[in-house]
């Protein structure tokens, strides 16, 4: 590894580290958590149009509460 | 009615029982009347850490078992009055510990004291539930390296789960110079991805290897950096703002900058 391109020691470990919680925490198997993202897009769908894979659901911890975020992007108002 | 608060880490080694030892003592020379308690049953070391290894009589399963009163096995430190030590059993292991009899002890002993703190085993199995289940807050203690951190945030999520609600964290072993090198990770990285309260950071120090093999507690002999940090730690659980210290880099001579780092 050449000496000038060679990352710190503490951004690696800090990588690492919140690589490892983001499994640690996560409390829903990867099938499961599928599952919940067909489910949230469904319910969604019915009042906006959203595209089918562009979901993330990310689970994470603040300070004595974790929160399961889901972003969903719109694409449009369903016009009813 | 005194605080029950346990110190725990998951991960082994991080500094525990130091972290007990001193913070006891710290909070008994702002003269508050403290337990400090041995948890961890069958691999006692707290009593060694405080130098009472020859004044232990009795411990917490006599007091389960009947075989004396919570007063007769309370040893007190010998420096200060108000400091006492509820030793472990060697002899039982974690699975011996009736976990509902232990809360029932500690509560009797919050009722004559300020504070108990609890010494955690490491690990997340029954000498660690035993533990925690009588505390109310929780310090966690990490040391700054990524398998240490990993072990606390699963240990904070059990804590939670269990009811206790004012969890702070402890940054142990804190070597500035590691720090300014970007070899390890920085505080406030640990801060961020635990999402926790910091409550002290306590910087590598020698002294502390020293004073426990001499059998004497760093806060009440010791005048090193690391002894304001325990200060400072008791000060903000007795509620007091105080700001946290500047841990400056060890000096470094002429000649130190021809060295490779």
């Amino acid at each position: 590894m050449s000496w000038f391109s060679r990352k710190h020691t503490d951004e690696i470990a800090k990588e690492r580290l919140k690589l490892i919680l983001v499994q640690d925490r996560s409390l829903l198997s990867p099938s499961v958590l599928n599952e919940l993202k067909e489910d949230i897009l469904k319910v969604i769908n019915r009042y906006v149009e959203v595209g089918e894979s562009d979901i993330s659901i990310d689970i994470r911890r603040e300070t004595h509460k974790t929160i399961l975020e889901a972003v969903v992007p719109v694409k449009g108002v369903k016009k009813s | 009615m005194g605080r029950a608060i346990v110190i725990t880490s998951g991960k082994g080694g991080v500094g525990k029982t130091t972290v007990t030892a001193n913070v006891g003592a710290s909070l008994a020379k702002l003269g508050k009347k403290v337990v400090v308690a041995d948890m961890d049953i069958g691999l006692r070391n707290l009593d060694v850490v405080m130098g009472l290894e020859n004044r232990v009589v009795y411990n917490i399963m006599d007091i389960v078992e009947g075989r004396c009163k919570i007063s007769q096995a309370l040893v007190r430190e010998k420096h200060l009055s108000n400091l006492f030590l509820l030793p472990a059993s060697q002899m039982h292991t974690k699975e011996d510990v009736d976990i509902e009899a232990i809360n029932e002890i500690i509560s009797i002993i919050k009722e004559n004291f300020d504070y108990v703190l609890l010494d955690s085993p490491a690990g997340i199995e029954n000498g660690f539930r035993s533990a925690a289940a009588p505390a109310t807050e929780a310090l966690i203690v990490v040391t700054p390296d990524v398998s240490s951190v990993r072990d606390a945030d699963r240990v904070v999520g059990l804590l939670e789960n269990n009811g206790i609600e004012g969890i702070s964290l402890i940054i142990n072993r804190y070597d500035p110079n590691l720090v300014a090198k970007r070899k390890t990770l920085d505080k406030d990285d640990i801060i961020d991805v635990l999402g926790l309260d910091l409550i002290g950071v306590i910087p590598e120090d020698k002294e502390i290897i020293d004073s426990e093999n001499r059998g004497e507690i760093l806060s009440i002999v010791g005048k090193s950096l690391s002894v304001q940090s325990f200060d400072n730690i008791a000060k903000r659980i007795e509620g007091e703002d105080v700001p946290f210290l500047e841990i400056p880099k060890e000096k470094r001579g002429f000649l130190d900058l021809f060295r490779r780092k």
